[in-house]
């Protein structure tokens, strides 16, 4: 698959016609002392010239290449499909927005081949407002690095470089771009560092983002705990918590036994409190039986891909969804 | 699905493509029609659509397939397909829906490009070759939009609910989702998966897979015009459908987002009944183990508990198959050419 290529730079580009072509540029200059590499664009869906400026670049340039996805698919399927095309044996992925400085590549590069799988980058000096960009990631790095164990000061920057064998183990849906590391430590074992790298304002255009995301980043936060943590026994993570609420449970009981009958509601004591208990109990059993179907679903899928080994029918995943490339 | 359908007693099993007057540039056509309620004769159906493809030289072939509550005598289409005419006919053993039946069908279909018929006129025979046109074109689904409408109250109403629910998952790029006429590329058709009664909703599915999905104006057959009211079952079938399809095109990959907003909520509201209650017990000192709403704020808990867990196996379900599992699509280079050698 790799025929020698050293390095891939992957671009998600999404209404990023002002600039690609600073960015292609940029990337051209600061990998010149580079021996080989690719620059893949990724076009996802620009309603934009995005995909006819990058397509010049192309023509221009045998070393950049343009993936085009048929509609707008997110900045994680646009990660995924570059990283799909991407032939060198290592891929470094970076904003299309010029926040990202491509002269920070060649000492990321330098730092994986030290004996790491993936080098994230650090925004220093970060040039984004502070109340809508800076507090909720800082909250979220914190809360990430304490719930995967993966200790990333900036999940959020995108420049970062990968060993293409870590990224052929991953698979990317969701808005899982944004953790990537720990999705990499979970699934494939990957030895993880990072280091600094320059942020400049944003030149062209509207920050895409905004704080409505954080309801659903705190969703997917727990996703990717339940991930990192508990994709080899989901059983663990149920009856825990099947375990606790049943605590709950006793303890209601606990509490009903040991009120005094004394008043004249007592009557309705008796049924309140044991129906809140019950209630509790009713609740550890659900989870204890999803618990169960989650055994049952992570064994058929376990077992669906051992008989594929078997077969020897494992190909190449990317093999069906890549199309042509222009 | 296959074994589901066997060929009926006076049923032509041999693929037959009526390439008479043979003009190779054209496209094959595959027409299918599934026939399930309330079909219009089904001879005189054949010989109104298949005009315009003869019309154009068009080799084509049709497949009738044939749900056995719907009670149509396949006799005439018998008769036309010993004739020498293109079609066959396949019947299932037990009820199944239109879905099953196209499904069903597709496995018989030689065609590059596959047209779906209902079994009753909705639009002029002369839409066929519109529609077929615009994917030889290069759009990857070409359906039909009744236009102008000239319906009865009835089915106005029930179309404009229909599209205020469709309306917003479907970008508003189709507007007329009911039409049920469609051509669609066969390798799209392959794509998509097909089950329940998704058929139905089959341009929205391609839309976001990423296909190339146009609208195609097409006259009204007086025939639709007539008022359609259905049992309540089916209104309420559709409504289920409309709910499942907004879930998966919305909260596929990402389940938890919507189980965890449900719970979050429903938890949110028992803690704060709960939160209340004790408020109330700190102040006044005020007994209420024995209040119902303490009920309530548990329950609620509850709820919130058990919509987070369900959330969370739904997590669980889509990383388990994650692996080369792919959402995008890459779009081909250039348009598409037509399948089988431009004209």
């Amino acid at each position: 698959m790799s025929q020698g290529l050293a390095l891939s730079v992957v671009v998600p580009l999404y209404n990023e016609e002002e600039s690609v072509g600073a960015l292609v540029a940029a990337v051209r200059e600061a990998l010149a002392g580079m021996p080989s590499w690719e620059l893949v664009l990724v076009d996802d869906g620009s309603r934009d010239a995005t995909a006819a400026v990058a397509a010049e670049r192309v023509a221009q340039d045998a070393r950049v290449r343009l993936v085009r996805l048929a509609r707008n698919y997110g900045q994680t399927q646009a990660m995924q499909a570059g990283f799909d095309c991407a032939r060198g044996e290592v891929v470094v992925s970076m904003d299309g927005d010029l926040q990202n400085d491509p002269r920070d590549i060649p000492p990321l590069v330098a730092k994986l081949h030290e004996g790491y799988d993936l080098v994230a980058g650090y925004r220093v000096r970060r040039h984004d407002t502070f109340l809508t960009r800076k507090v909720p990631s800082w909250i979220a790095n914190r809360i990430i690095a304490w719930l995967t164990g993966v200790r990333i000061r900036d999940n959020g920057c995108s420049l970062k470089a990968y060993r293409r064998t870590v990224l052929e183990q991953l698979d990317l849906y969701s808005d899982m771009h944004r953790f990537l590391p720990a999705l990499a430590a979970a699934t494939a074992d990957a030895r993880i560092t990072e280091m600094p790298v320059r942020h400049h304002a944003r030149r062209f255009g509207q920050s895409k983002y905004g704080l409505s995301r954080i309801a659903k980043v705190s969703a997917d936060l727990l996703a990717i705990k339940m991930i990192s943590s508990f994709r080899e026994r989901p059983l663990t993570l149920f009856g825990a918590g099947a375990l606790a609420t049943a605590l709950v449970g006793i303890a209601l009981v606990v509490a009903w036994i040991l009120l005094p009958l004394n008043s004249a509601l007592h009557v309705h004591r008796v049924y309140v409190l044991p129906a809140a208990a019950l209630l509790a109990f009713a609740l550890a059993c659900f989870l204890l039986m999803l618990g169960l179907i989650a055994v049952v679903a992570l064994h058929a899928t376990r077992e669906a891909s051992s008989r594929l080994a078997r077969e020897g029918a494992v190909a190449a995943p990317s093999a069906q969804t890549l199309g042509r490339l222009s | 699905m296959t074994d589901l359908l066997t060929p009926g007693a006076h049923v032509d099993t041999t693929p037959r493509i009526d390439r008479e007057p043979r003009h190779t540039a054209l496209a094959t056509v595959s027409v299918i029609v599934p026939v399930t309620e309330r079909p219009d004769p089904l001879g005189a159906l054949y010989e109104e659509y298949v005009a315009p493809l003869r019309e154009r030289g068009r080799p084509f072939e049709f497949v009738f397939a044939v749900s056995p509550t719907s009670g149509a005598p396949t006799d005439t289409l018998a008769e036309l397909a010993a004739q020498g005419e293109p079609i066959r006919v396949i019947g299932a053993e037990r009820n199944v829906g239109e879905t099953a039946l196209i499904r069903a069908a597709l496995k018989m279909c030689h065609g590059d490009i596959i047209v779906t018929l209902p079994a009753y006129r909705r639009v002029k025979a002369a839409a066929l070759e519109d529609l077929i046109a615009t994917v030889e074109n290069g759009a990857d689904v070409a359906t039909a939009r009744r236009w102008p409408r000239r319906d009865p109250l009835i089915n106005r109403l029930q179309h404009r609910a229909l599209h205020l629910l469709v309306g917003r998952l479907a970008d508003n790029r189709v507007r007329d989702v009911g039409s049920g006429v469609r051509a669609v590329r066969r390798e799209t058709f392959d794509d998509i998966p097909l089950y329940g009664d998704f058929a139905r909703f089959l341009p929205l599915l391609a839309l976001f897979r990423g296909y190339r999905v146009e609208e195609v104006d097409a006259t009204q057959h007086p025939g639709d015009m007539q008022t359609r009211v259905y049992s309540p079952g089916v209104y309420v079938r559709r409504l289920i459908d409309l709910f499942g399809l907004y879930f998966l095109l919305k909260f596929m990959d990402k389940p938890l987002r919507f189980f965890g907003l449900a719970g979050a909520t429903l938890g949110a509201f028992g803690g704060a009944v709960l939160v209340a209650l004790a408020a109330r017990k700190l102040s006044t000192g005020e007994a209420i183990g024995d209040k119902p709403l303490l009920l309530l704020g548990v329950l609620l808990l509850t709820l919130g508990a058990q919509a987070v867990a369900l959330g969370l196996i739904g997590e669980m379900i889509v990383h388990f198959h994650a692996p080369g599992r792919r959402f995008y699509r890459i779009r081909p280079s250039a348009p598409a050419p037509p399948p089988d050698r431009p004209p």
